[in-house]
């Protein structure tokens, strides 16, 4: 799933660890999902967008 | 005061499968303890019981005997217990590789029980090894099954894990 995060973390200046800190995941998560090679769950989408208080279909995208 | 000790930051932090494998950077022995420590007791009592009890144990009374022979199963189903918070505490990726290792264990240990069971059965191992007992041959022992499952589970997780990587 193609998604913004890493443009959006740019954004913000937040390292991969700081971005998995804010939304209580490991960095290997961050990287995986900005990599494309997971997809994160509903909860985790939701969480993302709350973050970046976007919504999801702004971030993600299939 | 006993909230400035639990921050949100260390309430979120995931449980890594890094804290617990010997040498690597993220290596914690507390942690590994919190999570293993069962299993360590649990092997201790029963390779301390598998040792006494030719000599000492056997003359004990039935119920003691057995209550010997369980003490490691109890302890080993605690370690189960520990292990499921483990994994209930991963975070999303981490608990999927896990998951995944943990069947490709469960299967693959299946898998080979049962193939070297028939082979040993039809005699294929006397036939090409000669020298040795037939009772040799028999992998069916608390430890074998062990070594096999942990040597599975380190192969599952490196295979899941590269493909996150």
């Amino acid at each position: 799933m193609k998604n913004k995060l890493r443009e959006l973390r740019a954004v913000k200046e937040w390292s991969q660890s700081d971005l998995a800190d804010k939304l209580g995941v490991s960095r290997q998560t961050i990287n995986a999902i900005e990599t494309e090679k997971y997809d994160p769950s509903l909860p985790l989408a939701f969480k993302v967008a709350r973050l970046f208080k976007l919504p999801i279909e702004d971030i993600f995208e299939p | 005061m006993t909230s400035t000790l639990y921050t949100a930051r260390m309430n979120t932090k995931p449980n890594l499968p890094d804290e617990i494998w010997l040498g690597k950077k993220e290596y914690s022995a507390w942690t590994d303890w919190k999570v293993n420590g069962w299993l360590f007791v649990a092997t201790i009592i029963s390779g301390a019981s598998d040792i006494m009890f030719p000599q000492v144990v056997r003359e004990w009374p039935i119920a003691v005997r057995a209550l010997v022979a369980l003490v490691p199963f109890v302890l080993l189903l605690l370690w189960v217990r520990s292990l499921a918070r483990w994994v209930r505490g991963m975070d999303e990726l981490h608990r999927r590789i896990t998951l995944a290792a943990i069947l490709f264990t469960v299967s693959a240990t299946f898998f080979f029980v049962v193939l070297w069971h028939r082979l040993e059965r039809a005699g294929v191992f006397q036939a090409i090894f000669t020298t040795r007992s037939p009772a040799s041959w028999d992998i069916g022992t608390v430890g074998h099954i062990f070594l096999l499952m942990t040597f599975c589970y380190f192969l599952g997780y490196r295979i899941f894990n590269r493909r996150y990587q």
